[in-house]
């Protein structure tokens, strides 16, 4: 971020410029308040809460099973993580031992779903920075995806697939033979991506060295996910803790080198291809035998306790805190939201940059105001 | 110098790549569906509206408890000895509060179901009253829903557009031909 | 209604329904076995030739128009002697010929760019869509949406006025009017064909270069009066990228008419017909190595000078809303839309009258094809690059323009005059 003085020396009036929560480029209902010198900022202030509707609350009141269906609506683009993270914890409660057909089962589906919530992400940034082409372009495949998961689970967005002990229903020959069309199809049209947004020359001149965040401040705001990576500090929930089988597939988490706004989208870029490697090695090597676990009753009351389990989402990492007290609905549901944390860096990003910057820093951040809010 | 022709070099190059793969899709055929005169089927597990066999429900309520938003209730059936019949005597879905989870589906004993996702995705309603689907013995699969005008229970064909699509009973295909 | 909504098939052989939704590996696997593509193929075909028929018709009745203006001189001279015998004042009817006859080709101008804001719109609609593996507008018109754009302007024309309260209302009524007025004196001596155009004037190049750049007044009004933050500054940014990339405009015509010596456009068109070793167009853009740099340089400058992408900073719907035009609705909003693409046809004439021989044809055996039809063919291809470009690419920050424009592109307009003045000494 270039730390422009603004006008040293003499004294302008300032304009307050309400950035949302109506306005095309904010992601959903998002309001930015910006103080501008000129076209340069001096102070950002992030208003959220709009689609606040307080899930960890509503948990309370529903049985773990229902909860499920909650977690759908935090990250709406990607809620295949989301089911997991919650079914992961719950399972930890009650100590449940997952089928390793329905670990690879999760595995397959939420790297899908990364691909589908970085196509989001790339379409909508680069229309963002003007180039609307690459968002249709991204959305061809994403539906793709999407009807893969209606011929599986019946839902395009809001899944409810992953279950406590298992997964909801089991593939079949066709649905893997159609992923194997998609990712045939999908590989090419990576490539296309890069020549169409990725190097062209404009749009690096808008993110390379625009929004940098160094390794220091990204870990100090609790970064996570590839905004946390595209400043180069390798930490991935799926290497650093594996779960549902991640130690078993073999890929790389990218990284990014300078930690701009470029980085952050190429980081997502290359992850999309690591997804990729994951969903082939997957289904490839799927195990025979059942789909969810014996034993977990249609109403579980796991024993007084507490849990915390956390995945790589495609935001970042989210986390669930659990605490049981025996009864049929958690005594406490505390969400660990990867675009809330991510979110609170952009006072401090914005600070200095010119107004035509805040588009590409908010947009490389990408959040999703379902979970910022919750 | 040389830096800098070569930079204008890579960059036109650059443009002139993504201009190439605009062009090529340019000449491939669309892939969209020209929504509402062609209209996509959906696969036969997709979660649509809730329809409801009244005549082989057995008023377990199961359902209801499975349902993360309450939006199912129902009343089972009172025999003459005033003991529980085995019969709803009414039963409501308040589609506006539906957050269709297939939960419902899953709890139902029967099979084929008694009360499960049809593939129709259409769903318009005018008020919030006729979010709600009412079933009593003898009303078809996708109930009734109340006018307030005329504070009667009528057919919700008037307000839905209802695809004219079999019913889905299990993951099986179609009970009705 | 029923035949308007299908009902989704259900097969009982297979005992569920049958699946409409098609992949992009089987839609792209034989695109010519499918009906729909067969027909927008043909489509395109159709409307090509469609408009170059038009511009046969068009350029046919251009002959019929010296026997007008004579028989209206006639006809004048003829009041002009029985009148006064009569009463009326002697000199009245003086220039009665001529001000009909202008009246006459301004109607025809304004025919043009209206028609051209049609066209134009659905065009752009049509190709982008394309280019997003979409259709576009298909339902309006029954044939592919064609009466989309027609029906939209009845739309704006019906829509409320609507104006902010804070507004300063006479700016505000007064902009449309000032960005409109030059893209119609513009076009007064734009050559259609060879030596068809409007006015004949002998300072044709200058007076477009002159005239066009008036309207970034109206721009700036339209984002003063609005009384909107991002209208202001939408206004301010096309101002400072209007008056910047009229410099580097400007000198990349400086070549041609330094070859030519003359800035009469028709001269210009004159100087680029014939052939060197008989087959190979004596079009500037080939005169290596200014010609082809300076219809570089002039291409991105008329980019910018439309306001569209990458240079669309004016109206970054996705920082500034819409720019200038953010608190305009209806007609006014209308009048701004008509006005970009009036100028988007102006720099694509004055691109293939500078620069593409005008109405020369590629060939010498195609002279035989009328040169208005080679004028409007090259336009249109030029139209189609510009829409291309704007469906590719994404947008310049505001800064990086500015910096494109003087630390690149001016430099290198310098030094195209340069090679300009070098080349002319070996010619």
């Amino acid at each position: 971020m270039s730390k422009v003085d603004a006008f040293p020396g003499g004294k302008f009036d300032q304009l307050f410029v309400n950035l949302g929560p109506q306005h095309p480029s904010t992601h959903g209902v998002l309001r930015v308040g910006l103080t501008l010198e000129g076209e340069v900022i001096t102070k950002a202030e992030p208003d959220i809460g709009y689609l606040h509707r307080g899930t960890s609350k509503l948990a309370e009141a529903r049985g773990y099973h229902q909860c499920v269906a909650l977690t759908d609506r935090w990250d709406y683009v990607s809620a295949m993580p989301n089911n997991l993270a919650l079914c992961l914890a719950a399972e930890k409660l009650l100590g449940v031992e997952i089928p390793p057909r329905a670990q690879h089962l999760r595995v397959v589906m939420c790297e899908l779903n990364r691909i589908a919530s970085h196509l989001l992400f790339l379409g909508t940034y680069g229309i963002d920075l003007g180039a609307f082409t690459p968002f249709l372009h991204a959305f061809r495949e994403r539906e793709m995806i999407l009807d893969l998961y209606e011929m599986l689970c019946g839902a395009r967005l809001t899944y409810n697939y992953i279950r406590i002990g298992g997964v909801m229903a089991d593939i079949s020959p066709e649905w893997a033979s159609k992923t194997g069309e998609f990712l045939g199809f999908f590989k090419p049209r990576m490539k296309e991506y890069d020549d169409l947004l990725s190097f062209n020359p404009i749009f690096l001149a808008r993110t390379q060295g625009v929004g940098l965040i160094s390794k220091e401040a990204a870990v100090d705001w609790g970064l996570s996910g590839p905004n946390l990576r595209g400043s180069g500090v390798d930490y991935d929930v799926r290497k650093s803790d594996p779960y549902s089988g991640y130690d078993r597939f073999d890929f790389s988490v990218p990284l990014g080198k300078a930690g701009s706004c470029w980085d952050r989208y190429y980081c997502r870029a290359l992850e999309m291809r690591q997804s990729v490697r994951i969903v082939e090695a997957a289904l490839a090597g799927l195990p025979e035998g059942d789909i969810v676990a014996k034993g977990v009753a249609k109403t579980v009351k796991p024993p007084p306790g507490e849990a915390y389990a956390h995945v790589e989402a495609s935001r970042g990492d989210l986390g669930i805190y659990l605490v049981s007290d025996g009864g049929p609905s958690p005594y406490r549901l505390h969400v660990r939201a990867p675009s809330f944390v991510n979110l609170a860096i952009l006072q401090e990003m914005l600070v200095g940059c010119k107004v035509a910057d805040v588009v590409a820093i908010l947009g490389s951040i990408d959040i999703v105001l379902g979970e910022t809010d919750r | 110098m040389t830096g800098y022709f070569h930079r204008i070099a890579r960059d036109s190059w650059a443009v002139c790549k993504g201009m190439w793969v605009t062009l090529r899709t340019l000449v491939k055929p669309s892939i969209t569906v020209q929504y509402p005169t062609e209209k996509l089927t959906p696969e036969p597990m997709f979660r649509g509206v809730l329809l409801y066999d009244v005549e082989r429900c057995t008023a377990c309520g199961l359902c209801a408890k499975a349902c993360p938003s309450n939006c199912i209730s129902l009343q089972n059936q009172v025999n003459e000895a005033g003991k529980r019949a085995p019969k709803a005597a009414w039963y409501a879905i308040d589609l506006g509060r539906c957050s269709w989870c297939r939960l419902c589906e899953e709890s139902c004993p029967f099979k084929p179901k008694v009360v499960w996702h049809s593939i129709d995705y259409e769903l318009v309603f005018w008020s919030r009253d006729e979010m709600v689907r009412c079933w009593k013995p003898g009303t078809p699969l996708a109930g009734w829903v109340h006018d307030p005008k005329k504070d009667a229970f009528r057919d919700p064909s008037g307000q839905v557009v209802i695809q004219e699509v079999p019913a889905r009973h299990d993951e099986k295909g179609p009970k009705h031909d | 209604m029923s035949e308007l909504y299908p009902k989704p098939v259900f097969s009982k052989k297979a005992g569920r329904l049958l699946k409409t939704r098609l992949w992009p590996t089987e839609r792209w696997a034989s695109p010519w076995s499918q009906p729909q593509y067969r027909r927008s193929a043909g489509m395109l075909a159709g409307i090509i030739f469609g408009i170059l028929l038009v511009g046969v018709v068009v350029g046919e009745l251009s002959k019929w128009g010296d026997l007008l203006y004579r028989l209206l001189l006639t006809g004048t001279a003829w009041l002009h002697q029985t009148l006064p015998a009569y009463g009326a004042p002697a000199g009245f009817l003086g220039d009665a010929a001529d001000i009909t006859w202008i009246s006459f080709k301004v109607i025809v101008i304004v025919a043009v760019i209206n028609l051209n804001g049609l066209w134009a719109v659905w065009w752009e609609r049509k190709l982008s869509a394309h280019m997003q593996s979409r259709l576009g507008p298909m339902y309006a018109g029954g044939f592919h949406g064609w009466a989309q754009t027609a029906l939209d302007a009845v739309k704006l024309l019906l829509k409320e006025d609507a104006r902010p309260a804070d507004a300063d209302g006479a700016v505000h009524r007064l902009a449309p009017v000032v960005v409109i007025v030059p893209a119609v004196l513009a076009f007064a001596p734009v050559l259609f064909g060879k030596e068809l155009a409007a006015a004949k004037l002998d300072v044709g190049a200058l007076y477009v270069l002159a005239v066009s750049g008036v309207s970034v007044i109206g721009i700036v009004m339209a984002g003063w009066a609005s009384n909107n933050k991002f209208s202001l500054l939408g206004g301010l940014r096309s101002a400072a990228q209007v008056v910047s990339y009229e410099i580097p405009r400007i000198f990349a015509v400086v070549p041609v008419l330094m070859f030519v010596g003359s800035l009469d456009l028709a001269v210009i068109d004159q100087a680029q017909q014939g052939y060197w070793w008989g087959f190979f167009p004596r079009w500037f853009v080939f005169w290596f190595p200014a010609g082809p740099l300076a219809f570089l340089l002039f291409l991105i400058a008329s980019l910018a000078e439309t306001n569209r992408v990458p240079f669309d900073i004016p109206e970054a719907e996705s920082e500034l809303v819409a720019g200038f035009m953010t608190e305009y609705s209806g007609m006014k909003w209308a009048l701004f839309f008509l006005a970009e693409y009036a100028y988007v046809l102006l720099a694509c004439f004055m691109l293939s009258v500078f620069f593409l021989g005008g109405g020369a044809a590629p060939l010498p055996f195609l002279a035989i094809v009328p040169s208005w039809i080679w004028m409007l063919a090259k336009a249109l291809a030029m139209m189609f690059l510009f829409m291309w470009l704007r469906w590719t690419l994404p947008r310049f920050r505001v800064d990086q323009l500015m910096d494109f424009n003087w630390k690149f592109l001016l430099p290198w307009s310098f030094a195209c005059v340069g090679l300009a003045g070098i080349m002319l000494l070996w010619i």
